[in-house]
């Protein structure tokens, strides 16, 4: 016990410690101007905004008593989020996710309950008079676009939606997480209030280690068999990029960059940190001093040499070298698959890599368990006898039944024919991204009876872009 | 010097806590950067120290703890209020002071006149401390909250301990011109950016794992 400790103590020259922090990289490289812009959320938006790095969209503020009285609530759309200016630490955040049914003047909250006009006044009321800002005195309000969550990480996060915290320093990002959002938490993806934070390999955008809360580490989501190394971030490289780019235009020397993903929009940024915690270093078992003090000094000269510096720096010791060549990643003729469904639930199965067939199908009893049950039913109560199917009229035939089927079939995505040894037929397309690899592919996968087959589900051309076949691995 | 504001007639007591003042002070200090023990900033602690070295460790303790746990349970039946920091805080300390009256009476009462003989200031600066605990259980929540008043509390002891050792006080009182020492350690101490005793546990993961 004591040997291994004492040799642990050699690593602790690596780590940044609270006063090496302040001393050396807050105080200095953070100047009061700067911390200013950190803590005005609006002010901080508008910088950034003019920096062409993307925020959540403004809908409105209220600044003002008078403003408050006056404000027409029906212009507010159907989710979104209010935030004090200068809150900390999430607090004062209401987040409403749809509009009452019926009702131009209630909106309903994450977990199901009801949020009406008065409610709302009182809650703007408090944040008026500063009840959530930093110094107890009075704060402005807004309501800015509420951020959809990514399927990717629905199975991993409870409520809230996770987010990317970058260290940034001397425009090289130097030590990545995504912090998830827990049932501890609250919803809100705060390592001090019992978040989860997974450790980011900077070159891959793959998940490592993690830590629960602020020391505990952990492999697993808890209360579940979800691992949570080996996830590959979407977007890395313009992530990094966006981190970078607003540390440019704050003036933060030393940053804590809050990136999300929206569904839709892609990397967003959220918010500014001039005094970054430290527990990232657990969640990546690697120590920050050692990292800062490799990038102090570097000359840097744009937004993605900076990136570059810190991917070739920081990138973990992944054998990649054939992947590297190419810049894709190799694969066997089955690799393991993990499937993630509508309801967010994941199920992993060997797929079979089939360089031989254009798209991507899985087993109609798998579908099924992925939350795609009622698209096979009404796929099959539909009359499809009328089509006489035949490579000529095929592109027509689709059209035709995708039509018939539009509005009746839930969640179809497309129509696909198939002409094979086994016959014609027409299959249901659903969407449904999987992971392979550590890759996220986004897919559109057909529906079909493979319960005969080996494999539940086959790799097609369509999704294996980014793959090289090793038949021998 | 002590003979001369003496002979001015200032009292000795006065003399002796603004000598050791700064030291309270400065072992906080050593105690946030180099142990990592936090506390409400420095004046809370230090505070609490001088309170305790007037009134005595047993009341002191006492009534600290009745504070903080009054405080404690006042917050969790205004939160549902929804009420505005300054009036919140003012039931708090309503609160608080009835506490501790009742706290006086009852042991009066039993014939323990030593809590009543408690001097009413000290009682006051303890009571006022609410406002401190209210303050970081809005911003941090109640865990951090005790957490921090617990630490508090140790600080204050360990501040306690330091004045009650004669040889210190002695030393400092017959040579007030040492304190002027504490000022360039404090800017060793301002310099220094060395783990803290309590991230060596906290990082004990990083340390035993790190790549």
């Amino acid at each position: 016990m004591f040997p291994t400790f004492l040799s642990s103590l050699k690593n602790a020259s690596a780590l940044l410690g609270m006063n090496a922090r302040n001393l050396h990289y807050v105080r200095p490289f953070n100047l009061s101007r700067a911390r200013e812009i950190a803590d005005d959320k609006l002010l901080s938006k508008k910088i950034l905004r003019r920096a062409k790095v993307p925020v959540p969209d403004l809908l409105a503020t209220i600044k003002s008593r008078s403003q408050l009285l006056e404000f027409d609530w029906e212009s507010l759309p159907d989710s979104w989020v209010l935030k004090p200016n200068r809150g900390f630490g999430g607090g004062g955040i209401l987040v409403v996710f749809a509009r009452k049914k019926g009702r131009n003047d209630a909106w309903v909250k994450a977990d199901g309950s009801t949020v009406t006009v008065p409610d709302i006044v009182s809650h703007v009321r408090n944040i008026l008079d500063g009840a959530f800002s930093l110094s107890g005195t009075g704060d402005e309000a807004f309501f800015e676009e509420r951020l959809k969550l990514l399927k990717l990480f629905k199975p991993y996060s409870y409520r809230g939606i996770p987010d990317i915290r970058i260290i940034v320093y001397n425009r090289v990002p130097v030590m990545a997480m995504l912090r998830l959002p827990t049932r501890a938490s609250d919803g809100k993806a705060n390592l001090q209030l019992g978040g989860i934070g997974v450790g980011i390999d900077i070159a891959t955008g793959v998940t490592t280690t993690a830590v629960l809360g602020k020391s505990k580490v952990i492999e697993y989501v808890p209360g579940t068999r979800l691992l949570l190394s080996g996830v590959k971030i979407p977007y890395w490289e313009e992530i990094l990029e966006t981190a970078v780019r607003a540390q440019e235009a704050s003036g933060l020397g030393f940053l804590g960059a809050d990136v999300a993903i929206d569904r839709e929009k892609g990397p967003v940024f959220l918010e500014l940190n001039a005094r970054p915690g430290l527990s990232i270093q657990i969640a990546n078992l690697a120590g920050l001093k050692a990292r800062l003090e490799r990038v102090c000094g570097l000359k840097i000269r744009s937004v993605s040499h900076g990136v570059r510096v810190g991917r070739d720096l920081f990138g973990g010791e992944v054998e990649e070298e054939v992947e590297n060549l190419s810049g894709k990643k190799v694969i066997g003729s089955v690799e393991k698959v993990k499937l993630i469904g509508r309801n967010g639930k994941e199920i992993e199965v060997k797929a079979k890599i089939d360089t031989g067939a254009y798209s991507t199908s899985i087993d109609r009893e798998l579908a099924r368990n992925l939350g795609f049950g009622e698209t096979i039913e009404a796929f099959d109560k539909l009359d499809l006898s009328s089509f006489e199917l035949s490579p000529e009229n095929e592109a027509e035939i689709k059209k035709e039944v995708f039509r018939a089927a539009e509005g009746k079939v839930p969640h179809l995505a497309d129509v696909a024919t198939v002409f094979s040894s086994s016959g014609e037929s027409i299959r249901p397309v659903v969407r449904l991204s999987f992971v392979m690899d550590g890759v996220l592919i986004p897919a559109k996968v057909n529906i079909v009876d493979r319960s005969h087959l080996k494999y539940r589900m086959i790799v097609g051309k369509r999704n294996l872009r980014r793959f090289l076949v090793d038949v021998d691995k | 010097m002590n003979t001369i504001a003496v002979n001015f007639g200032i009292p000795i007591d006065t003399i002796s806590l603004l000598v050791l003042f700064p030291l309270v002070a400065t072992l906080v200090a050593l105690l946030r950067q180099i142990v990592g023990i936090k506390a409400f900033g420095i004046y809370t602690p230090s505070i609490v120290t001088l309170v305790f070295f007037t009134i005595g460790l047993k009341y002191g303790i006492a009534i600290y703890i009745a504070v903080i746990t009054v405080g404690m349970a006042t917050r969790l039946i205004l939160r549902h209020l929804r009420i505005l920091y300054l009036p919140r805080v003012a039931i708090t300390i309503t609160v608080v002071s009835l506490v501790t009256l009742g706290i006086l009476i009852i042991g009066a009462s039993m014939g323990r006149t030593g809590f009543a003989a408690v001097s009413p200031l000290p009682l006051l600066i303890l009571i006022i401390l609410v406002e401190k605990f209210v303050a970081v259980q809005i911003e941090k929540g109640s865990r951090a909250a005790m957490l921090l008043a617990g630490e508090t509390l140790l600080v204050s002891l360990l501040g306690y301990a330091l004045l009650s050792y004669d040889k210190v006080v002695y030393t400092f009182l017959a040579h007030p011109w040492l304190i002027l020492l504490i000022i360039p350690f404090n800017v060793l101490l301002g310099k220094w950016s060395g783990l803290r005793l309590t991230e060596y546990f906290r990082f004990r993961e990083v340390l035993k794992k790190m790549r």
